[in-house]
C-alpha cells in the first residue's frame, strides 16, 4: 500500500534556554501509520510532541528553529508560519498528555469543551458528538450515568480515556499520545492498543511509549530519541 | 523558648479581644441606657438631643458599595490581563505597577483628590463643593483595586499550568482559556477579593474624611456630601470628653468593628464551604 | 455565535479596564509630581536652617518638614521594635507549636485584627490613653508611645502572617533533614527553619515599616499634633509626615505652605512605595526559592 507523507520535519532544533533538547532533527511521518517514539526519560520525547502542535510556545524560555510541515487538504504548510491559524493547527493535531489532565468541569463538559471553543453545534448535536467520542474510547457505558459529575472524580484510567475522547471530538488528522498506557492497568492498556489500531484508519498517530510489547503490537515504525537525535528503524 | 512564643501569641490574641472589649466598656453607658440599638436607626439631631448614627452608616455603606461598583470591573479586567490574557512582558509590567500602587499612602490619595478630583466633580455637578460621595467613591475604587487585583490574580494563577495546557492543546485561545476554564474555577477568589475590597473601602478614613464633605445627612444623590463612620470618629474625637457626641464614638467603633469582623468571618466561611465542595 | 462576541467583548473590556486604571494612576501621580517637583530639595526638609545644624539639633527647623520627618522616623522605629518580637514570636508559635482548636481560635483573632480598620485600632489606642490617664497617672495623655503602641497593633497581623506562612511553606525535606541528624526542635528552628524562611519574614517586616510610615488615622487619634516640633520624649506630642499632608490640605494659609504639602506627599509616596516594592521583591525571591518549576506533564 502506498501512503502519503503527512508530516515533514527538517532541521528542527529545540531548546529550553541554553539547553538543547533536539538537535537538527530530520523526520517524515506517513499518513495512517503509528510511529512509536522510545528512549530514556528526560531526553525530550514529550517536548518533541509539544513542537508538533506549537504547545511549546506556552513554555517560558523554550525556543524552536527549523521547519515542521504538515499536509492540510493535500498541501504542505509550515506550522510556524504566520499564516497558520493556531486554532486550526491544534484542532487538526490532537494531543493526549502523559498524566490525565481533565479540566475542572463535568465529564460531558470536558468532552464538549472543544465544541464550545469552536462555537459550533446546537445542544442536541453536542450530546450526540459527546456520546460518540466517549463510545470510541469505550468509556460511554461506564460514565453515561455520571455525565454531570466532576471529571476529576473518575479513576485514573477513566480520566485518561476521557482525555482521549476529548481530543477525538474534532476528528483530528494527527494524534499525539504521550505514554498513553502509563497510568492504566493491563486490561485498560490493551483497550487503548485496540483503539490505536482503529484510529489508524483516520489518523496519523505518534505515540511515546516505554512498553516494548505495546510497541511491537501496534507500531509500524519505531524511532528512538537520544542525545537530541531521532534514530529510525522500520519494524514489523 | 516555647513559653516565649506562647506568651507572644497570647498577647497578640489579647490585643484583638481588647479592642472590642475596651469599646464595649467605654460605650457601656449607651448600652445601660438602652440607646445603642436605637442609635443605629435614628437620625443625627443634636438640638433634640438625638445622636443617631443612621446617616453615617448609610454614608459608609453607600460610599463603599459605590467604590466597589467602580472598582470591581477595573480589577477583574486588569487581573485577567495579568494572569493570562496579556502577553508576558505587558503582564509583568501591569503586575509591577499594581504592586507599586499598593504603596501609595491613603493620605496622598486624599491630598491629590482634594486638589484634582474635587474641582473636576464640582464642575461636572455644576453646584456644591465637589466634595461628595461620587468623588470619594471614585478615589476609593482606585485605592481598593490593587487589593482586589492581587487577590484575583493569585486565584487565577492557582489554576494549574497542566490544566491551562490541556485547554491550549485543544485549541483554546488565551481569552477562551480564561473565560471558560480559569474564571469558573475561581469563584471563591472572586468573592474573597470582593469582600476584602469592601472591607478596605469601609475601613478607610482619610479619603472619606478629606473629600466626602462630612455633612451629617443621608445622601440623596451621587453629588451629595456624606459622612462615614470612620470620618465621624476622626472628627468627634476632638470634642469635649463629656459631651453626648463623644459617647457616640464607641458606638461608631463597634459598628465598624462589627462590619469588618463579619466580613472576616464571611471570608473564612467561604473558605470552608469551597474546601468541603472540592 | 454569541460566545464569540462574549470572548471578543471580554478582551476589549479587560484592556479598557487596565487602560483606565493605569491612566488614572498615571494622572494622579503625574499631577502630584508636576505640582510638587519644584518644592523638592533640601530646603523642603530643612527650611532656612543649615542641614548640619538641624541634624545635630543645634538649631530648630521652623519652616521645613524636618520635625515631621523626625517624628515619622521615631514613630516607625518605636512601633516596629514593639511589634517585631511579638509578631515573629507569634508567627513561630502558630506554625511550629499551635494545633487544633487553639490554632483555629488564635488565627481567627489575628484575622479579625488584620481586618480591623486603622481608625478602630486608633480608637483602641485612644481608649488606652483614657484608661491610663484615669487610673495610672493624670499626667498621661495621647503621645508618641501610645501612637507607636497602636501602630504596632495595626501591623502585628502582617508580621504574624508573613512569619507563619514563610515557615509553613518550607518543603517537608528541609524540616526533616536537621532532625534526622539529631538536632533538637529548637536547634532545628534557629539553625534551619528561620534562616530558610528569612526572606518571607523580612518581606513582612518591610511591609510593616511602610504601613507604620503611611498610616494617618491611628496617629490622628493618639497624639500627633500639627506644630509640636521635634519629638522630645515618648510621652509628648510629635509631628508626622502623613498628618502634615492632611493638615495642609484642610487648612493651608498660603501657596508656600501648600507647596510643602505636595513636597511631603512626594516624599512619603517615595518612601512607602520603595518599601512596598522592596517587600514584593523579597517575597518574589522567597517564592521562587520554594516553587516547583516546569509544567510537569
Ligand atoms: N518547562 C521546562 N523548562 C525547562 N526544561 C524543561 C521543561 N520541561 C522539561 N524540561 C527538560 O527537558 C528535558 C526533556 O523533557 P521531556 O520532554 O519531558 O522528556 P521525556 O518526555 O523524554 O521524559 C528534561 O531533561 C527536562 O528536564
Ligand atoms: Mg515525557
Amino acid at each position: 500500500m502506498s501512503r502519503m507523507e503527512k508530516i515533514r520535519i527538517d532541521d528542527l532544533s529545540f531548546a529550553y534556554g541554553k539547553r538543547t533538547i533536539l538537535n537538527r532533527v530530520e523526520a517524515r511521518f506517513m499518513e495512517n501509520t503509528i510511529t512509536a517514539i522510545t528512549g530514556p526519560s528526560g531526553q525530550g520525547k514529550s517536548s518533541f510532541l509539544m513542537v508538533l502542535n506549537r504547545l511549546w510556545e506556552t513554555i517560558p524560555g523554550a525556543h524552536v528553529t527549523g521547519r515542521v510541515n504538515i499536509r492540510f487538504d493535500g498541501e504542505f504548510r509550515d506550522i510556524h508560519h504566520r499564516s497558520m491559524p493556531l486554532t486550526r493547527l491544534r484542532r487538526t493535531v490532537g494531543m493526549v498528555f502523559q498524566t490525565p489532565n481533565p479540566l475542572p468541569m463535568s465529564v460531558a463538559g470536558n468532552v464538549a469543551f472543544p465544541l464550545k471553543l469552536a462555537g459550533t453545534g446546537k445542544r442536541k448535536n453536542t450530546e450526540e458528538r459527546v456520546e460518540k467520542a466517549l463510545s470510541r474510547v469505550h468509556l460511554w457505558d461506564e460514565v453515561k450515568d455520571r455525565l454531570k459529575d466532576d471529571a476529576r472524580k473518575l479513576s485514573g484510567g477513566q480520566q485518561q480515556r476521557l482525555c482521549m475522547a476529548r481530543a477525538l471530538v474534532f476528528e483530528p488528522e494527527i494524534l499525539l499520545l504521550d505514554e498513553p498506557a502509563s497510568s492504566l492497568d493491563a486490561k485498560a492498556a490493551a483497550g487503548i492498543e485496540d483503539l490505536m489500531l482503529e484510529l489508524k484508519n483516520t489518523c496519523t498517530l505518534i505515540v511515546v511509549s516505554h512498553s516494548m510489547d505495546q510497541v511491537r503490537r501496534t507500531a509500524d515504525r519505531v524511532l528512538t530519541l537520544e542525545s537530541g537525535e531521532l534514530h529510525g528503524c522500520e519494524s514489523s | 523558648m516555647k513559653p516565649f512564643f506562647f506568651i507572644s501569641a497570647v498577647i497578640s490574641a489579647c490585643v484583638s479581644v481588647c479592642i472590642v472589649l475596651f469599646m464595649i466598656i467605654l460605650g457601656l453607658p449607651l448600652f445601660r441606657e438602652g440607646l445603642f440599638f436605637s442609635m443605629l436607626t435614628s437620625p443625627w439631631n443634636p438640638s433634640n438631643g438625638v445622636f443617631g448614627l443612621y446617616p453615617m452608616i448609610i454614608g459608609t455603606l453607600g460610599i463603599s458599595s459605590l467604590a466597589l461598583v467602580f472598582g470591581f470591573p477595573l480589577s477583574l479586567g486588569t487581573a485577567a490581563l495579568i494572569s493570562g490574557l496579556a502577553p508576558k512582558p505587558l503582564a509583568a509590567v501591569l503586575r509591577k505597577t499594581v504592586q507599586a500602587m499598593t504603596g501609595i499612602p491613603t493620605v496622598v490619595y486624599g491630598f491629590i483628590g482634594v486638589f484634582l478630583l474635587v474641582p473636576l466633580i464640582r464642575n461636572l455637578a455644576g453646584e456644591g463643593s465637589g466634595m461628595c460621595i461620587l468623588s470619594s467613591a471614585l478615589l476609593l475604587s482606585v485605592l481598593i483595586s490593587p487589593t482586589m487585583i492581587l487577590t484575583f490574580s493569585d486565584t487565577f494563577d492557582q489554576v494549574p499550568v497542566k490544566t491551562r495546557m490541556a485547554a491550549t492543546a485543544l485549541g483554546a485561545t488565551p481569552v477562551q482559556t480564561f473565560l471558560w476554564v480559569v474564571l469558573p474555577a475561581s469563584k471563591k477568589g472572586l468573592v474573597t477579593g470582593l469582600i476584602l475590597g469592601m472591607g478596605r473601602a469601609m475601613g478607610d478614613t482619610l479619603i472619606a474624611l478629606m473629600i466626602s464633605g462630612n455633612a451629617i445627612a443621608v445622601p440623596d444623590s451621587l453629588f451629595s456630601p456624606a459622612r462615614t463612620l470612620t470620618a465621624h470618629i476622626a472628627l468627634v474625637i476632638a470634642s469635649d470628653f463629656d459631651s453626648p457626641e463623644f459617647k457616640t464614638l464607641f458606638a461608631c467603633g463597634l459598628v465598624l468593628y462589627g462590619f469588618t469582623a463579619l466580613s472576616t468571618l464571611a471570608v473564612r466561611a467561604i473558605d470552608t464551604v469551597f474546601r468541603s465542595e472540592s | 455565535m454569541s460566545r464569540r462576541w462574549i470572548e471578543r467583548g471580554f478582551t476589549v473590556f479587560a484592556f479598557a479596564a487596565a487602560g483606565i486604571l493605569m491612566a488614572v494612576t498615571m494622572v494622579l501621580t503625574g499631577y502630584l509630581v508636576m505640582k510638587g517637583w519644584n518644592s523638592l530639595g533640601l530646603e523642603l526638609v530643612f527650611g532656612t536652617t543649615r542641614p548640619m545644624d538641624a541634624l545635630c539639633l543645634r538649631r530648630p527647623v521652623l519652616d521645613g518638614l524636618f520635625p515631621a520627618v523626625a517624628g515619622t522616623f521615631a514613630l516607625v522605629a518605636l512601633s516596629v521594635s514593639i511589634a517585631l518580637p511579638l509578631g515573629i514570636g507569634t508567627g513561630i508559635f502558630m506554625s511550629e507549636f499551635a494545633s487544633g482548636a487553639l490554632k483555629r481560635m488564635f488565627s481567627l483573632f489575628y484575622d479579625i485584627l488584620a481586618g480591623s480598620p486603622s481608625i478602630v485600632v486608633g480608637l483602641f489606642g485612644f481608649s488606652i490613653s483614657i484608661f491610663l490617664h484615669r487610673y495610672v497617672s493624670g499626667q498621661l495623655y495621647p503621645c508618641l508611645l501610645i501612637s507607636a503602641l497602636s501602630l504596632a497593633f495595626l501591623v502585628l497581623p502582617y508580621l504574624i502572617r508573613s512569619t507563619q506562612t514563610a515557615l509553613e511553606n518550607l518543603p517537608p525535606e528541609v524540616r526533616l533533614t536537621a532532625l534526622a541528624l539529631g538536632a533538637s526542635p529548637v536547634q532545628n528552628l534557629f539553625y534551619v527553619l528561620i534562616p530558610r524562611s528569612l526572606p518571607g519574614i523580612l518581606s513582612g517586616v518591610v511591609l510593616s515599616i511602610g504601613r507604620c510610615a503611611e498610616d494617618t488615622a491611628v496617629i490622628m487619634l493618639t497624639g500627633v499634633a500639627a506644630s509640636a516640633g521635634l519629638p522630645r520624649s515618648v510621652f509628648g506630642n510629635y509631628e508626622a509626615l502623613p498628618f502634615h499632608i492632611y493638615t495642609v490640605s484642610s487648612q493651608y494659609m498660603d501657596s508656600a505652605e501648600l507647596a510643602t504639602g505636595y513636597g511631603a506627599s512626594i516624599l512619603l509616596f517615595g518612601v512607602t512605595s520603595s518599601l512596598f516594592l522592596f517587600s514584593f521583591i523579597i517575597k518574589n525571591i522567597a517564592t521562587a526559592r520554594t516553587a516547583v518549576s516546569g509544567p510537569g506533564l
